[in-house]
């Protein structure tokens, strides 16, 4: 009997804060719609995914290697990128260019999402801004495990 | 011979002794003091044009180079005054001011002096405005080497490693002041079998391989000491690999193999030969066990062990001196040798006992000897006179044991093929694939020298002990192991190994 009383007491009480939310948001939209109290707004739902909330600057989505001017990643292979990455998650092979000035370019450049962590450590190793993660992506769901290996050297 | 004379002097105030003759920089080394130097190298004649070892010593009104300033009775030296400090920072800025920023693609970033430097007693902010040199970025040199003139300090170590070491003086500097470069003689490329030193002396990433070029970065290698089984030699290197991240799980890669210091035996220097050595151990490996010829992962080298000591057990007692056969090799250690020879001339009194080794090559330069085999002065140690074997000899055999896989250099497969065929029950223990894989019954990879430990003489009676550089792949043992084995499943086990 006492059981019973408890479940339905936690019914009521959890009704009763949908309803506090409800009549809050209620009222601050009506009070901003006659122009009043414009400095907090209630509560707004966001149809995701058919519309989305703008991502903040600093958000961290999916890398991309930034590109030279002729479309190749300016990346130069150094490494410093899989040097850093605490969840070890970056595979990088250089290869050799015959451009003097380049020397050295990556053959792969593979990032394995199924162990990356996001903590942008490696954005903040790039010593030429190569690696970004900036992307906005961040629906990065597959259906096997390979599918999260992405390929950054090429587009 | 008479102890050599010492000097006493004093090293920033520590009261220091030093051999007569040695320079001042040599003497702070022993005492712990580390003083920075590009164009010095013990292993060269002092050149003291780097200036980057300027020291203070009482009485002299400048600051002094500590490599090119024999040491004296009663000499104070002075290393960290804010003199010298100074003087280390603007020579450092001089050298920086010329130099590309090219950390990220260069190989030699990590074990840079540059880089060490720079940090130690430089950490100065760039003051240079007008835009840098621009110099040839990729000369090759000859031997797989490439030159970077931007990246150049002027050390002229290779210059001086190749005039005074191989007497082949390829290299030079050319032009004067500012537009010195090194370089090579017209149409005569370094061409010596002691190139490969000149990257390991470059104290910068003007002189890399192409070898090692942008395969790996130089904080990923773990070096290990071993001694060199390419010749009979024994030149100490240092075997530096990479195992697991980033590379794939499981994986292990040897990048390079480079000269350690043994002033016994070979200096600080080492052949291009022994160099080359890195593809002895990854390439051509026998990675897969064989059962008559076919790929068995099941085979265990257990397994095959206890199947040939069988195989042994089988012919009749007092035959079996005779009808056993076994062909070791000049790379086992001393320790299996001991064990070969207690188990198969003690234990069953083989007189059939042959080595295969590498055809001998030619001996070039002061370090490569004629011989290519590590321990042909530990097989005659161990009480063995190592010859080939003709095919007559292991035709006759009723079991056959081979350790290495270099029997078919000197015999050709369908020579081979014939003697064996009908003949012996033949069992192979080898670390490369070879065409014997298929002739024998059972073939097993073992591990190559550097995967395992022991003790090597070399070609001057020096014994030298080595460890294990390599973790070897699964089921790869050392020969030592597998000695063991057959000497337990013979009976013939006396205790006392350890097995490695």
């Amino acid at each position: 009997m006492g059981s019973a009383w408890t479940v339905i007491k936690e019914i009521l009480r959890g009704s009763a804060i949908t309803a506090r939310h409800f009549f809050v948001n209620m009222t601050f939209h009506t009070l901003r719609l006659f122009g009043l109290r414009t400095a907090r707004r209630g509560a707004v739902t966001v149809q995701y995914p058919e519309e989305a909330k703008p991502l903040g600057p600093r958000h961290r989505s999916l890398h991309r290697l930034r590109p030279r001017p002729d479309g190749r990643p300016s990346c130069v292979a150094c490494m410093l990128c899989v040097t850093v990455c605490p969840s070890e998650c970056l595979t990088v092979e250089a290869a050799e260019d015959p451009d003097p000035e380049v020397q050295k370019v990556p053959a792969r450049f593979v990032v394995d999402l199924n162990r990356c962590c996001f903590c942008g450590l490696c954005v903040e190793a790039c010593p030429v801004d190569a690696i970004r993660m900036d992307t906005g992506e961040i629906r990065l769901a597959a259906l096997d495990r390979k599918a999260l290996e992405v390929r950054l050297d090429k587009p | 011979m008479s102890a050599p004379k010492t000097v006493r002097l004093t090293i920033d105030g520590r009261a220091v002794e030093a051999d007569a003759g040695t320079n001042v920089l040599r003497a702070a080394e022993k005492a712990g003091i580390a003083i920075p130097h590009f164009c010095f190298h013990p292993g060269l004649d002092v050149e003291g044009s780097c200036r980057m070892c300027l020291v203070e010593i009482e009485g002299l009104p400048k600051l002094e180079l500590a490599c090119s300033t024999v040491v004296r009775e009663g000499l104070a030296v002075r290393t960290t005054t804010e003199r010298v400090r100074r003087a280390r920072r603007d020579v450092l800025e001089f050298l920086l001011a010329e130099h590309p920023l090219d950390c990220p693609i260069c190989d030699k970033a990590g074990e840079c002096r540059l880089q060490d430097y720079y940090d130690l007693h430089g950490r100065h902010p760039g003051r240079m405005l007008e835009p840098r040199e621009s110099r040839a970025k990729k000369v090759p040199i000859g031997r797989g080497l490439i030159l970077d003139r931007e990246r150049c300090v002027l050390c002229t170590r290779c210059v001086r490693f190749l005039r005074q070491v191989t007497g082949t003086g390829e290299l030079g500097v050319f032009e004067r002041a500012l537009r010195s470069e090194i370089g090579i003689f017209d149409g005569t490329p370094v061409d010596n079998r002691y190139a490969g030193n000149l990257v390991d002396i470059c104290p910068v990433g003007a002189i890399t391989s192409e070898d090692f070029r942008f395969r790996t970065r130089a904080w990923f290698l773990t070096r290990r000491p071993s001694i060199c089984p390419h010749c009979s030699r024994g030149c100490a290197v240092s075997v530096e690999s990479r195992a697991g991240y980033p590379l794939a799980e499981g994986e292990r890669r040897v990048y390079r193999i480079a000269a350690r210091e043994n002033p016994a035996v070979n200096g600080f220097w080492m052949c291009d030969l022994g160099r080359e050595g890195r593809r002895d151990i990854e390439a051509g490996r026998l990675s897969v066990p064989l059962r008559q010829g076919r790929p068995d992962p099941g085979l265990s080298w257990t397994e095959a062990a206890g199947e040939a000591a069988a195989a042994i057990g089988r012919i009749p007692a007092g035959e079996r001196g005779e009808k056993t056969a076994v062909v070791l090799n000049g790379r086992l250690t001393c320790e299996e040798l001991a064990r070969a020879r207690a188990s198969f001339v003690d234990g069953l009194g083989c007189r059939n006992i042959f080595f295969a080794d590498s055809r001998p090559g030619r001996a070039d330069g002061p370090l490569l000897t004629a011989e290519r085999t590590p321990n042909l002065r530990g097989a005659v140690a161990a009480g063995f006179s190592p010859r080939l074997p003709d095919l007559g000899e292991l035709a006759a055999a009723r079991v056959l044991l081979v350790f290495g896989s270099r029997l078919a250099e000197h015999h050709g497969g369908p020579e081979l093929a014939r003697a064996l065929s009908g003949g012996p029950r033949t069992f192979l223990f080898a670390a490369h694939a070879g065409p014997l894989d298929g002739l024998a019954e059972m073939a097993v990879p073992v591990a190559v020298p550097a995967e395992k430990s022991g003790t090597y003489i070399n070609i001057d009676g020096l014994a030298q002990a080595f460890d294990r550089s390599l973790e070897p792949a699964p089921g790869g043992p050392a020969e030592g192991a597998v000695l063991e084995a057959l000497a337990r499943g013979l009976g013939l086990d006396r205790g006392g190994g350890d097995g490695r």
